[in-house]
């Protein structure tokens, strides 16, 4: 360790179900990572035992270290757990009178959400889950507002106090309102939340009240309703952690505002308002810190790649922002938060393959070996063939140095189970069958990350590729040969990214308003006008919101950097496009104008300029602010470049190596002991303890000197 | 001179064969071996299973990428919340390589087309060139019903024909008679809407603009029916370049290779699935649904068609020793005056959207599994019509009911095999349709067609109850979509959704139940709806002692007073009808309200004034297993959550049951047990031997002794088939001389006896796929 100790800046947590990880930067961007066993009864004391671990490495405690922190960023899944298992509160719905039983009724939607492609299929594989709110804490109250904002049967009050009293009586420890169209006029919604908090003042009670128009005020009643719920169901209960895991802090010290990873990209204070959207954030980390390392190289166009056990996740970054979907589905329950848009295929590195059994073809997945890796290591129980067992079998992975030796893997063991249930069926070698997995997998991602890339409306040579999660630099070569990326970029750190990625976010609330604009392509300039009043209306409501949360915080207004969006379509479509603003206020007919030509432009680049339809007028169905302060982010390494010849030292042998049917003799290479400037061209392999890093033949690398490997083509040595 | 070269015959397959001599070859080859185009070895696939599979995923994803992007340009939430679009490649020849999901059931239907074009020499004139389009939703030539729409584009590499593409969505109106995509009241094609056989509609990726003008203008919905041609032509190009880059990088010979290979391993797919799930044997069973046309509600253009029917589908699933198998439908009842008809090819095409769903539950579906299947269907039947005048508008009310039967047998073969999990007990019939149109709450001319009947009941298993409101047999990834989504298309304000209590089939393991909405029609004008669905028939059964779901009936109301009942702050119908024997929502209305409540579910455009209302209940599906074995905590549940009524509770389940201070609804198990003792004894007491009961029933056959509906049916069924009369005869042990026929019944018989096939038109070769 340094004897002029360099402070401790940054710190990030990923609490999972099994393992909490720290993640401590310091000011010259070193880092240490710390583990300990997760303890959902007290999430605090886990942390606090992986920041122990974490900083014995650089001999420090937590004493000397949260003291000195700038920020620190919690990411967990203590939230989605909650949900997946029904263990939030008992929370009571109010709902229009006549639908009590939509909500526990679901979506049909519902009952495949989360299926592989044959299973949706399947029917007699389909099922639901309980509901959030059962039927019977739900209640009607009379009301209706129409599709336009109009009163047609008004709130009767006195329902109203008495479904408030039911629920209170039916053991209700929150009361959720959501009225059909609230989105559109909250009158209504409103009102009946006023009264259900008198009601509950009268009783004497302290119920929380959540009105879905003062969380989620979009259109699609289910997505806004799940997602009320969520506040009040699974939220409330995680803001109660959130405050022992803060107070511990404090005990020890620490100055920072603990901040939550949220959905929308952004993170957010654990005191925040709507901390339902922190509920997923792990696979969201990545592309953040693929955000942080873009802007710092240079790019502004990143494909991120991110390769777990079960899936591969990808988002893109165009310039220098993520895309934001706006009614994703999440724990197989249809929301309206706003969340990073990602794609996700259900193959990984640990995806078992197997032959179908009625047309003998390969097939890889859904399901997968997870933590018990393949039939490679005896002890996991398994004799099925997964894709880890190929990559052993072909000299992919260091049986010896697994998990950093943690466990040992037998070759042979998986040799004889490929060749048994793959290979001798479909009459090839062992050699051949494995490597046709790899292939195969490694051809759907490549075709995956392609023509998702391609429905943006880009090609991948106007990108770079960044790989990352444990498994990811396995397949690097794979899924990005031939695709023309201007550089492929995996970090030496690829297995603790995500983490890294969540302590490089900024501090950012964001919230969303549906709006219903209609403008014929040929509207006059009056009419221009008074849209861009409504998009201003809008856009000023929500700023307003954005600053509250900020200065409930402590900062002041002007510290806020104010970023306005728009959700706009042709009229009469159904899907929209988010659109970051091409000016800041809107007000003239000219301002119209650059208004429709951003989302003309965006549109054509989507599906195709002869897709382009501005004769049906154009319709903005959502306005969006993003306010966002400056924090401190983990700054990348910069080590001293020391020539393309390794040391010797990093160079841990050769090892048989099989590819395009041959045999070859990799070089096999200790990450860690490699130096900035470093020029490694293959086959070679790049082994730490968390990852193996897989450069074969017909591909080069060298290390920069922030410790990320550039991977790119080369002539067949 | 004003003439275009013409291309030499041959010259566009660039192998001196026409596409008609090409596609004749590959018949004959399969027709000859047993296997597609001869195939029988897959010599790339068992060199090269690698390289084979490869081929496979890269295509496929980009059928499902180019449908999952293209769907988004829609308007119509009919295909983008629905999902009601598909994308499909072919080969040269017309027959299906992969498809994307969706309603697969156009893997076929756009096929036919693509056969069509062939054997009537498209080649030669319009002629087929590198970027031109083709449309199609003529149901005389295999289309289901108008209201899909296929764009169909060739596909040229190195200079010559390699394959087709098609994408095909469901429009919201067809320019039909009366408004809606599956209107009802015209008899006849010629009322049916705007149909378009294989046109040439566009050129040089471009649609053409007489094209663009004609077709807007013979819909009532234009914007939607843009938008829908957008997201096929955007497509049907994807898929275009997806297949230009493939061969790019693989060359010509592989994909050409694969683009025949992957069907005949579409075939041996499905006959290895037939093995190893089912038993060998013969299954029969059979499904009937009402055509009630007599009403006065229905209003059509011709006397003749003013005749209440019903359909009859009798369906033979022959399982054989080597996993091959027939479905024969020998005995169905002719085609009729209604909009019910189907194609043979939207029959055949239409099954693997069910088969989908259970027997091949797999991406790797194409039209291998069509050259699989034996199909047997009697030219003049309603799934195979014999006169060129038939309508289609709505042929699912058939096919949803006849495909009931087979998911009966299908299930049988299961549960002989053990496979307890795959059995269900037939599909829902899914509707009611909601549809109608007039002026919206835009001003605009406009259709309504709900789409909430993609989420109805499922069939009971037989290890646990269907799923409530949850899937269509067209369609499993059915959804009810958003009430504040539907209140943007239709002018009609949600009064109530919930769950449709007693709808699903009663059982050991319940069906699922339905679920219903009503509506109020608000800020409309000069509005009309109409309902479609069945009403005094089940269309399906149930199995093994499993009762079918509940039938349907409407409810609509007029002069409601509703307006000045919400400014008087007095009781409203909000809600689900609860018990339709009861009615309620009338207690709720002005006492001078026009009510229609009864089971006529077939009805044609009616005027509606704002404050009227409608209910739009959507079917369960049927049990399985006798109600009597159902679990106690089940019956409690179902209670407790309004799926059943008590009274049923009690006379169904024989459960005895006792309701709290709070409401919550127990059952005694014990005195439960009691009760069903004493109801099986009152079946023993009921019972007759079986030889006993057909004794009684023969009186009856013999004496002609059944509704003229009845034996309408019966005789179009014996007039078509002398094998199934003579069957029905010998079943029934009937006099040598017994006969049946229309024309003793005293109905209008209005093409019986006279008909005219569409191949009987000058210069027109129709594509025959089944066995007559």
């Amino acid at each position: 360790m340094d004897m002029q100790r360099s402070k401790v800046q940054v710190m990030g947590i990923d609490a999972g179900g099994t393992m909490t990880d720290t993640f401590f930067v310091r000011e010259d961007g070193n880092f240490v990572v710390g583990k300990a066993q997760s303890n959902p009864a007290d999430e605090s004391l886990a942390i606090y035992n992986s920041s122990l671990d974490a900083l014995s490495a650089w001999q420090l405690g937590v004493d000397d270290v949260y003291p000195e922190l700038v920020t620190c960023v919690y990411s967990g899944t203590a939230m989605l757990n909650r949900v997946v298992q029904r263990k939030g509160l008992d929370v009571g719905l109010i709902v229009n009178k006549g639908f009590e039983q939509t909500h526990s009724m679901g979506r049909a939607i519902q009952s495949y959400l989360g299926y592989a492609l044959e299973e949706r299929l399947h029917l007699n594989t389909h099922r639901y889950d309980e509901p959030l709110v059962p039927y019977s804490r739900t209640r009607g109250v009379t009301e209706r507002t129409d599709v336009q904002g109009r009163v047609v049967i008004p709130l009767r009050e006195e329902e109203m106090r008495q479904a408030t009293r039911e629920l209170v009586e039916a053991g209700a420890k929150a009361i959720v309102i959501v009225l059909l169209q609230s989105h559109k006029n909250p009158a209504s919604e409103k009102r009946a939340r006023d009264v259900c908090r008198e009601e509950l003042k009268r009783l004497g009670l302290d119920l929380p009240v959540f009105a879905s128009v003062d969380y989620y005020p979009s259109r699609k009643e289910s997505h806004r309703t799940n997602t009320t719920i969520l506040e009040a169901y699974a939220a409330e209960p995680s803001r109660q952690t959130l405050q022992k895991v803060s107070d511990r802090f404090r005990k020890h010290g620490a100055r920072f505002d603990l901040r939550v990873m949220a959905t929308h990209g952004g993170t957010i204070s654990w005191k925040a308002k709507e901390l339902a959207r922190t509920i997923v954030s792990g696979p969201i980390g990545g592309v953040i810190g693929s955000r942080l390392l873009g802007e710092a190289l240079g790019y502004e166009n990143i494909a991120c790649s991110d390769i777990g056990g079960t899936s591969f996740d990808m988002a893109l970054i165009t310039k220098g922002n993520f895309a934001i979907a706006s009614d994703p589905d999440m724990a197989r329950l249809v929301l309206s938060l706003p969340l990073v848009a990602m794609d996700s295929v259900g193959a990984g590195a640990g995806s078992f393959v197997r032959l179908d059994p009625y047309s003998g073809s390969l097939k890889l997945g859904p399901d997968s070996a997870g933590y018990r890796v393949g039939t490679c290591w005896p002890e996991s129980g398994l004799d099925t063939v997964s894709v880890s067992d190929c990559h052993v079998v072909l000299g992919y992975l260091n049986p010896e140095n697994f998990l950093g030796g943690a466990i040992k893997l037998d070759v042979e063991r998986a040799r004889q189970h490929i060749k048994a249930q793959i290979a001798d069926p479909l009459g090839l070698s062992v050699e051949e069958a494995a490597a046709g997995v790899i292939e195969l997998l490694d051809l759907s991602l490549h075709e995956y990350l392609r023509s998702n890339i391609s429905a943006k409306g880009y090609n991948p040579t106007d990108f770079v590729c960044f790989s990352y999660g444990g498994a990811g630099p396995v397949h690097t070569y794979g899924y990005t040969e031939g695709l023309g990326f201007k550089d492929v970029v995996v970090p030496a750190w690829a297995a603790g990214f995500s983490a890294f990625g969540c302590a490089c976010a900024d501090f950012e609330y964001r919230y969303d308003k549906s709006v219903d604009i209609a403008l014929a392509q040929d509207g006059d300039d009056t009419q221009r006008t008074e849209a861009c009043a409504v998009i201003q209306a809008a856009w000023d409501e929500l700023a307003a919101k954005v600053i509250e949360e900020f200065v409930n915080n402590g900062f002041k207004a002007e510290d806020v950097t104010l970023l306005p969006g728009y959700r706009m379509q042709y009229m009469g479509q159904l899907n929209d496009l988010e659109i970051t603003s091409p000016i800041a206020k809107a007000s003239s007919a000219a301002d119209w104008q650059k208004i429709t030509d951003a989302f003309e432009d965006t549109y054509a680049r989507v599906y195709a300029s002869s897709a382009r339809s501005p004769e049906l007028g154009f319709s903005v169905t959502g306005a969006i602010m993003r306010g966002l302060v400056v924090t401190q982010k983990p700054v990348l390494p910069e080590d001293p470049e020391a020539g393309p010849q390794p040391q010797a030292s990093a160079h841990l042998g050769k090892r048989p190596f099989y590819r395009h049917k041959r045999w070859v003799d990799a070089d096999v290479w200790q990450m860690e002991a490699l130096q900035p400037g470093n020029h490694i061209v293959g086959p070679a392999v790049i082994e730490s303890d968390s990852t193996t890093f897989v450069v074969p033949d017909g591909f080069e690398t060298y290390l920069d000197k922030h410790r990320l490997f550039h991977l790119k083509e080369c002539a067949r040595g | 001179m004003n003439m275009l070269a013409k291309n030499a015959p041959g010259s566009l397959l660039g192998n001196g064969k026409t596409l008609q001599a090409f596609r004749s070859e590959v018949t004959q080859r399969t027709k000859e071996t047993g296997f597609y185009n001869g195939l029988s070895s897959l010599p790339f696939r068992e060199s090269d299973p690698i390289g084979y599979e490869k081929l496979f995923s890269k295509i496929r994803g980009g059928l499902v990428h180019a449908r999952e992007t293209a769907k988004k340009i829609a308007a119509s939430p009919i295909v983008e919340q629905e999902g009601e679009l598909c994308f499909t490649l072919y080969n040269a020849v017309g027959d299906c390589i992969l498809t994307s999901t969706g309603i697969i059931i156009h893997v076929g239907t756009m096929g036919a087309a693509i056969k069509y074009m062939i054997e009537n020499d498209w080649e030669s004139n319009p002629g087929i060139a590198p970027g031109d389009m083709f449309t199609n939703n003529d149901c005389s030539i295999g289309n289901v019903h108008p209201c899909d729409i296929a764009t169909i584009v060739p596909v040229f590499a190195h200079g010559k024909l390699i394959g087709w593409v098609g994408g095909v969505t469901h429009v919201i109106d067809t320019g039909a008679v009366t408004p809606g995509s599956m209107s009802t009241g015209q008899v006849q094609r010629f009322g049916d809407g705007y149909q378009v056989t294989c046109r040439k509609t566009g050129v040089n990726d471009q649609p053409l603009r007489d094209w663009l003008h004609e077709s807007q203008r013979s819909v009532r919905t234009p914007k939607y029916w843009i938008l829908d041609e957008r997201t096929r032509i955007a497509g049907c190009h994807m898929i275009r370049d997806m297949v230009e880059e493939i061969i790019a990088a693989e060359g010509l010979e592989s994909y050409e290779r694969f683009a025949f290979e992957v069907i005949e391993e579409g075939r041996r797919g499905l006959q290895s699935r037939i093995k190893a799930m089912t038993l060998p044997g013969t299954y029969r069973k059979v499904a009937f649904v009402d055509v009630p046309f007599k009403h006065e509600d229905v209003q059509t253009s011709s006397a003749f068609a003013k005749v209440d029917t019903i359909m009859h589908s009798p369906v033979e699933i022959t399982i054989r020793p080597d996993a091959s198998w027939r479905l024969d439908f020998e005995g169905a009842s002719r085609w009729g005056w209604h909009t019910f008809n189907a194609h043979h090819v939207a029959f055949t095409s239409g099954i693997w959207v069910m088969m989908t769903q259970t027997l091949v539950p797999t991406q790797r579906i194409n039209d291998g599994a069509c050259f699989g299947t034996e199909f047997h269907l009697p030219k003049g039947t309603w799934c195979n019509p014999d006169d060129r005048r038939t309508g289609h508008a709505y042929a699912w009310h058939f096919l949803v009911s006849g495909w009931s039967a087979l998911w009966r047998g299908l299930g049988q073969a299961y549960f002989s095999r053990g496979y307890l999990e795959e059995v269900n007990s037939g599909n829902a019939n899914t509707s009611n349709w909601l549809q109608g149109g007039g002026i919206n709450q835009d001003g605009e001319v406009h259709a309504v067609n709900s789409f909430e009947a993609s989420s109805c009941g499922t069939g009971a298993m037989a290890i646990r109850d269907g799923l409530n409101h949850a899937a269509a047999i067209w369609n499993p990834e059915g959804d009810m979509g958003d009430i504040e989504i539907w209140e943007m298309a239709e002018p009609l304000l949600y009064l109530g959704r919930n769950v449709k209590c007693n709808s699903g089939g009663y059982g050991k393991y319940r069906g699922g139940c339905g679920f219903e909405t009503l509506r109020m029609v608000w800020n409309a004008e000069d509005w009309t709806m109409f309902f479609m669905g069945n009403g005094y028939m089940n269309s399906d059964w149930g199995l093994m002692g499993g009762y079918p779901a509940a039938t349907g009936y409407r409810f609509e109301a007029h002069d409601t007073g509703l307006a000045e009942r919400i400014e008087q702050g007095l009781s409203l119908p909000l809600g689900g009808d609860l018990d339709p024997t009861e009615p309620a929502y009338e207690q709720h209305i002005s006492a001078a309200a026009r009510v229609k409540r009864d089971k006529q579910c077939m009805t044609t455009e009616d005027c509606y004034e704002n404050h009227d209302l409608y209910l739009n209940y959507l079917r369960g599906g049927p049990g399985f297993g006798d109600p009597l074995e159902r679990e106690i905590s089940a019956i409690a549940d179902d209670l407790n959550q309004g799926f059943v009524l008590p009274a049923y509770a009690e006379k169904v389940y024989g459960a005895v049951i006792a309701q709290d201070a709070k409401g919550y609804w127990a059952v005694d198990a014990t005195a439960t047990e009691t009760r069903r003792l004493q109801i099986r004894a009152e079946r023993l007491q009921r019972s007759q031997p079986t030889r006993e009961w057909m004794r009684e029933e023969r009186e009856r056959i013999v004496t002609k002794h059944a509704s003229a509906p009845v034996q309408q049916m019966y005789a179009s069924s014996f007039a078509l088939s002398e094998k199934f009369l003579a069957r029905f005869k010998a079943f029934w042990e009937l006099p040598a001389d017994w006969t049946l026929n229309e024309d003793e019944l005293g109905v209008p018989v209005y093409g019986a006896k006279h008909r005219m096939d569409l191949s009987l038109l000058p210069d027109v070769h129709t594509v025959v796929q089944v066995e007559e």
